[in-house]
């Protein structure tokens, strides 16, 4: 479990963090989506606890990472920019790793080597992006460690390579129990591998959920039921999230289980009517309208 | 290949679609009685979703008495598969009564109903 407490940040006038909570369960996959300079980056840096918060603090399973190495040594932190040492080949950074972390695997190590087609041998230095960013991770996952922070980690990487990461962070969580914290900008790239999602906006969690809740909360309603009628009259028992009508189509988004906003579309006798559920970026959309934000400054 | 299909990018949640794909697999007869799912580790790997949605769809399913599980060992379709067929079929009929109240509501000759009941009858014989 991570337990992060009203994390505060600035870099001079610039407030990148400001009053950030969370708590990420052990075993759980999640996403944390921001724009740009929302303040992912700062929060991995401080929850990796190579960088000291001005406030606040970052716990693992009760224990606090800044400073802490017994921490720290459970803890793999894969930043936007690789670092290696300068000419070296993957073979010397699993030493280096190695001699680091305590549950480091060489043999764990070359079994990824293989399946991401590397060659140990050669200087990373003449690796395309994409191969830095893979020996990255494959190195990342070599320490077998119970937290694994990624940062924007599927960025450049083919659909092909993403897929096989996707399906590697899978079985370890299935297999080890590990607990990825995915930073990233594209809410469609992480929606299918995440349980819980996070939403970073202007340095705070805007909202946190698990994403099957979400999508079973909030559904769009779609249909003709008459000329003179509202959303309010038919939904009149659940919270309606926004009406439109387009000549006789009426779509509605309500909050509320399926079975009872079927039954109250049912009862309303329409000449035809479907429940479509929202996308997740419908989700996000509906939900920053409702907490008053513009989401058009948002990309997901 | 498992017989265990999702979409990732469907709007329909995706435990959901578990739940939905291994009914489906009973009913067509593609999975029987005492047969093992996969494992949650094994189709996690499979189709890179989160184990954890996995489990909370084989959970459902053993709430709902389409599996059963097995401690150490994984989850088994359920010995007795004749109640999820049965709940099939009622769900079949209901959605073609509804059809059905649909179609004479919008002023279709209840002799074209049957004659289009017969004529399918044929073809499937």
């Amino acid at each position: 479990m991570i337990l992060i407490e009203n994390i505060s940040k600035s870099y001079g006038d610039i407030k990148s963090l400001t009053g950030i909570n969370a708590a990420i369960g052990s075993g759980s996959i999640y996403g944390l989506i921001g724009s740009n300079g929302s303040g992912k980056s700062t929060l991995l840096r401080i929850m990796s606890g190579i960088m000291r918060p001005d406030s606040g603090k970052v716990g693992y399973d009760g224990k606090l990472v800044y400073e802490n190495p017994e921490v720290k040594d459970t803890v793999v932190y894969l930043s936007d920019e690789q670092y290696f040492l300068s000419n070296s080949t993957p073979d010397e950074m699993a030493r280096l790793y190695g001699s680091l972390y305590s549950s480091f695997s060489f043999e764990r190590y070359n079994e990824l080597l293989k399946l991401f087609g590397l060659d140990g041998g050669r200087k990373i230095s003449t690796f395309s992006k994409g191969m830095k960013k893979q020996t990255a991770i494959l190195l990342g996952l070599s320490c077998n460690p119970k937290y694994l922070l990624c940062d924007e980690t599927f960025d450049g990487l083919d659909p092909v390579m993403r897929l096989l990461v996707k399906r590697i962070l899978a079985e370890e969580v299935a297999t080890k129990g590990l607990t990825p914290v995915i930073a990233s900008h594209n809410l469609r790239e992480i929606e299918d591998i995440c349980d819980h999602i996070g939403l970073l906006h202007e340095g705070g969690i805007l909202f946190e959920s698990e994403i099957d809740t979400l999508k079973s909360e909030i559904h769009t309603v779609q249909g003709v039921f008459g000329e003179d009628k509202r959303a309010g009259d038919i939904f009149g028992d659940f919270h309606v999230v926004s009406e439109n009508k387009r000549g006789a189509l009426m779509t509605v988004v309500v909050r509320g289980e399926r079975d009872k906003i079927e039954d109250a579309a049912k009862a309303a006798e329409p000449k035809y009517f479907e429940i479509i559920p929202l996308t997740l970026e419908e989700i996000f959309i509906s939900e920053m309208e409702e907490r008053g934000y513009d989401y058009s400054k948002v990309v997901f | 290949m498992s017989i265990i299909v999702v979409d990732v990018k469907s709007r329909i949640p995706i435990y959901e679609q578990i739940i939905a794909s291994v009914k489906d697999s009973v009913v067509s007869g593609l999975m029987t009685a005492d047969e093992p799912l996969p494992s949650v580790r094994s189709l996690a790997g499979e189709l890179a979703i989160n184990p954890n949605t996995i489990q909370k769809a084989y959970s459902e399913l053993e709430r709902q008495g389409i599996v059963y599980s097995v401690p150490g060992r994984g989850s088994f379709i359920a010995s007795d598969t004749a109640s999820i067929e049965r709940q099939h079929r009622e769900k079949i009929l209901s959605d073609l009564a509804a059809l059905v109240d649909e179609a004479l509501k919008s002023g279709i000759d209840i002799g074209e109903i049957k004659s289009l009941i017969e004529n399918k009858k044929e073809e499937n014989n």
